[in-house]
């Protein structure tokens, strides 16, 4: 073996033994949801379930429940309008912001790297005084606005840089032929802006899919509630805790946020990147 | 002035106003409102009666025993948590970015953990470390260091450990990918040179890669320094701040007051002093980052 095999073989082994380490918690979530539910405080505790004791009862639990596909679409309605709503507000803000001039610009850029500083949670108590008097407490409307302007700061800032990306050379032929600013930011930014777009709305996609003090907070009927809130329903309500189902709600939540995330890794890794290269 | 430009500047306005109105109204005002509500008695019952009780509420909240452990909470955690990550990550993605085969597949693997839910990963951990848990069993009967089991959920110093664990774990990840594209970014030529002077990988490390990097480090520290201080949903499942708000960290204490007492007035309070400390940290890091370039 030459020395840089060695080497090599050297990397991948510490890669590897990390890894496992790193990974183990996932690996024992699923391995206590194939296990019947009657063993979860079993002694020894196992951390792979015996062949024969594989089950998938928790699974066909959760199915057999009606609230939780409720609460899966709650999940899917919400994430779904607030990536769509972001992506637009965000674009529009980010195309005015890299393109033009006009009054009070420097103080909404302020506002925005403001709100990306402060702890989202610190506004809880005026933010639900709002909820309050919009009557908006236990409704999903009390939770997509709030989400919105939640993610919109960081996704403006982000098209916003790659906006600017974008030679303004093709601005300037569309208003010569006696285009619009409506006509650039429709025929020109938002298309070629797609991968900046796209990769800030797989960020809004997991923040308000996973997000849980506020509507904790907003929600209290079973059946509006989201996922995150869902599955934090089962602590509580009965006297001994049903790791088994907790789990199996727990996979089948984590199931779309890794299609998207395995369909759209090369956005995911661009929007990470981009704003802290450029420092 | 023309029609023409007098109708594009209607159609900027048209574009600026559903972000400028969504701001005003979900992020502006409660600003503006937990500024003011600091400032009066506000409880969550009597959600309209208010009195103004000037600096009252802030002199509360920075006499109060509660605060003052969660706020030391908040700052070991971060303490502890922001570095462990950033050194996780960065070798890592060292090991990564020089690893021949299957760099997607690491990258990917070890940034599951970023992708799963707060609640989600909270929940495994506690579940982990529970006294009848796997963690236990494997120290006292497979490696027989511990004698019995030892209630980690328990105890100021076992509960804050296993959330620091679960954060610094939840990070790495995220690190990993940010130092990654930074390393990318380091003239290769830079290496060369130094291999030729002779030095070690350790020598490179500290003379061209760090320095080239420095950004990004500074970057990471100010996002972490954040994400320390909004630690709340692993606190809230896995200890709930217990034993006796022991475990409690500044937010999850502020919510405490908010919801369960119903003190509207302390919880602005403190959350305005909690966000004004950190706009001041950011403003300095910041600073800091521009002086660099």
């Amino acid at each position: 073996m030459t020395k840089k095999t060695l080497r090599q073989t050297g990397i991948n082994f510490i890669l590897l033994s990390t890894l496992s380490l790193v990974i183990m918690p996932m690996i024992y979530m699923v391995s206590t949801s194939l296990k019947p539910n009657g063993a979860l405080y079993e002694f020894p505790p196992r951390f792979f379930p015996h062949l024969d004791e594989l089950t998938i009862e928790n699974y066909m639990y959760i199915i057999r429940q009606g609230k939780y596909y409720i609460n899966f679409l709650n999940s899917i309605l919400v994430s779904g309008i607030t990536v769509l709503l972001a992506a637009f507000i965000a674009s529009a803000l980010g195309f005015c912001m890299a393109r033009f001039h006009f009054t009070g610009k420097k103080i909404l850029f302020a506002f925005i790297l403001l709100t990306m500083i402060i702890p989202g949670t610190t506004l809880i108590v005026p933010q639900y005084e709002l909820a309050v008097k919009l009557k908006a407490i236990n409704n999903l409307w009390g939770l997509i606005p709030f989400y919105v302007a939640w993610v919109i700061p960081y996704s403006t800032f982000m098209i916003k840089g790659f906006v600017e990306t974008i030679p303004s050379e093709l601005d300037e032929a569309i208003y010569m032929d006696g285009g619009s600013v409506f006509t650039v930011f429709f025929k020109i930014i938002l298309p070629l802006a797609k991968p900046g777009i796209a990769s800030v709305s797989i960020f809004n996609f997991l923040t308000a899919w996973e997000e849980y003090p506020w509507a904790n907070t907003v929600i209290n009927d079973n059946l509006k509630r989201t996922l995150p809130i869902a599955i934090s329903g089962f602590f509580g309500q009965h006297q001994f805790t049903q790791w088994g189902y907790v789990f199996a709600l727990s996979v089948f939540s984590l199931i779309p946020i890794l299609l998207v995330f395995i369909f759209c890794q090369k956005f995911f890794v661009a929007g990470l990147t981009t704003g802290s290269v450029k420092g | 002035m023309n029609k023409k430009v007098m109708g594009n500047r209607l159609q900027i306005a048209a574009l600026l106003a559903p972000g400028v109105l969504i701001f005003s109204m979900f992020t502006l005002y409660p600003i503006v409102k937990l500024f003011v509500m600091s400032f009066f008695e506000w409880d969550f019952g009597s959600m309209f009666e208010q009195a103004f009780i000037g600096l009252e509420n802030y002199e509360t909240v920075l006499k109060d025993k509660y605060f003052q452990t969660a706020f030391m909470n908040s700052i070991y955690y971060t303490l502890i948590t922001v570095p462990a990550q950033m050194i996780l990550g960065l070798l890592v993605a060292l090991l990564i970015n020089s690893v021949a085969r299957f760099k997607v597949g690491y990258r990917v693997l070890y940034y599951l953990p970023v992708i799963t839910s707060w609640v989600i990963a909270s929940l495994v951990f506690r579940y982990i470390f529970n006294t009848e848990g796997l963690l236990n069993y494997f120290l006292s009967n497979v490696l027989h260091i511990t004698r019995g089991n030892i209630r980690w959920l328990d105890s100021r110093t076992g509960g804050m450990a296993v959330a620091m664990l679960l954060g610094t774990w939840k990070g790495i990840g995220w690190n990993m990918v940010v130092f990654l594209a930074a390393l990318q970014t380091v003239p290769a030529e830079l290496y060369e040179g130094a291999s030729i002077d002779g030095a070690g990988t350790i020598r490179k490390f500290f003379s061209i890669t760090l320095p080239s990097i420095k950004g990004t480090v500074l970057f990471a520290l100010v996002m972490l320094t954040i994400g320390g201080f909004n630690v709340f949903t692993s606190i809230k499942m896995i200890t709930g701040g217990n034993p006796g708000h022991q475990t409690d960290t500044v937010l999850t204490w502020m919510y405490y007051k908010a919801f369960s007492t119903g003190e509207f007035g302390y919880a602005a309070a403190l959350s305005f002093i909690i966000a004004s400390a950190l706009a001041c940290l950011a403003l300095i890091q910041f600073r800091m980052m521009r002086n660099m370039e």
